[in-house]
């Protein structure tokens, strides 16, 4: 469950270290949103020195929540933290490299962000 | 009335795709798509249709790289370079143009087989029934699913077992996708150092004891 002003943390090597919520693309007036969402989001911290600064506005999609992702057979998955991984307008991601454990529903629609992930829960 | 009835399922029944069924997997379950490889997936493209189609629409610097032991999402990875946005949007619809051939010859020759062995007449009535359920389906697993055709610059083409990664040279350098892949392999040799690199330490506490032998 991220809604505008939620803090996420960065699951890749783009440069930007946390992100803030500002906006969720979908629906006109969406409250939340969900692993597998595109976000607009605010860099609210960044490592110095790469190409993405702080207060720059970006697209995000989440990877990872603390609210727990159900599945059709039961399993439930939660994380210990909110993250999201920065893309472009396109959906390419902006790093080259993926951290943490990344969900399989990312596959319908971000298949990139798949492929460069290290483990697939 | 009822062989009404059969005509009527036949003509209804023979263009869907349930057929295959009749011929290819009787000995598996009925409810399978389209064809299967040993693990159950479903496969769309082949393996070395990809490669022979990637060839033919000249993609530079073809690799596969067998994954399925690193993770269960899929069995091959085939990454190709493209010398142009236009040309990688090109291979990425030559293989969906492929997949959907695949899938016509697939009910030609079912129906062709059909034509020669009447065997399909016990299950005409199990297959009008699910034909028409399944064949949506069907229809929507027809096509492997394409992700980023708009920028040209990376589009993956998913077709269950088989993911093939068209990129433009710069994207590739970019990402580095095929390290990322041949990388997991070294892990497996990684576990071997640290095998031995235990057997070490244990070398070490030997060593220990002779210390003490020695005092």
């Amino acid at each position: 469950m991220i809604q505008p002003q939620t803090h996420l943390n960065v699951a890749d090597n783009s440069g930007a270290r946390e992100l803030m919520c500002i906006r969720i693309i979908g629906a006109s007036n969406r409250r939340y949103a969900r692993i597998g969402d595109v976000i607009v989001a605010v860099i609210k911290e960044a490592i110095p020195n790469t190409p993405l600064e702080r207060s720059e506005v970006i697209r995000a999609v989440i990877v990872r929540t603390c609210k727990e992702l159900k599945r059709a057979n039961g399993m439930i998955i939660r994380y210990d933290d909110n993250a999201a991984v920065i893309i472009d307008q396109e959906g390419n991601p902006k790093g080259t490299r993926i951290f943490g454990a990344i969900a399989r529903e990312l596959r319908q629609n971000f298949t990139k962000i798949v492929s460069l992930a290290p483990e697939v829960l | 009335m009822l062989s009404a009835l059969r005509s009527r399922a036949h003509s209804l029944s023979s263009p869907s795709i349930r057929q295959p069924w009749l011929w290819k997997l009787n000995q598996s379950s009925p409810f399978s798509s389209l064809t299967r490889d040993k693990d159950g997936r479903t496969e769309i493209l082949k393996l070395d249709e990809i490669e022979k189609v990637l060839s033919e629409v000249r993609a530079d610097d073809i690799k596969v790289i067998r994954v399925g032991d690193q993770c269960d999402l899929t069995d091959y990875m085939v990454f190709a370079t493209g010398r142009s946005s236009w040309h990688v949007r090109n291979i990425a619809q030559a293989l969906v143009y492929k997949a959907g051939g695949y899938f016509a010859k697939d009910i030609c020759k079912a129906m062709v087989h059909d034509f020669y062995h009447g065997n399909y007449r016990s299950y005409i009535m199990i297959l009008n029934y699910i034909a028409k359920q399944k064949q949506k389906e069907a229809k929507r697993m027809l096509l492997p699913s394409v992700e980023g055709e708009e920028s040209g610059n990376w589009i993956v083409v998913d077709s269950g077992s088989v993911i093939v990664h068209a990129l433009d040279e710069k994207a590739r350098a970019y990402y580095d996708l095929e390290s990322r892949w041949a990388k997991e392999k070294p892990p497996a040799e990684s576990s071997q150092e640290l095998d031995t690199a235990l057997v070490k330490v244990r070398r070490k506490n030997n060593s220990k004891k002779r210390v003490q032998a020695n005092a």
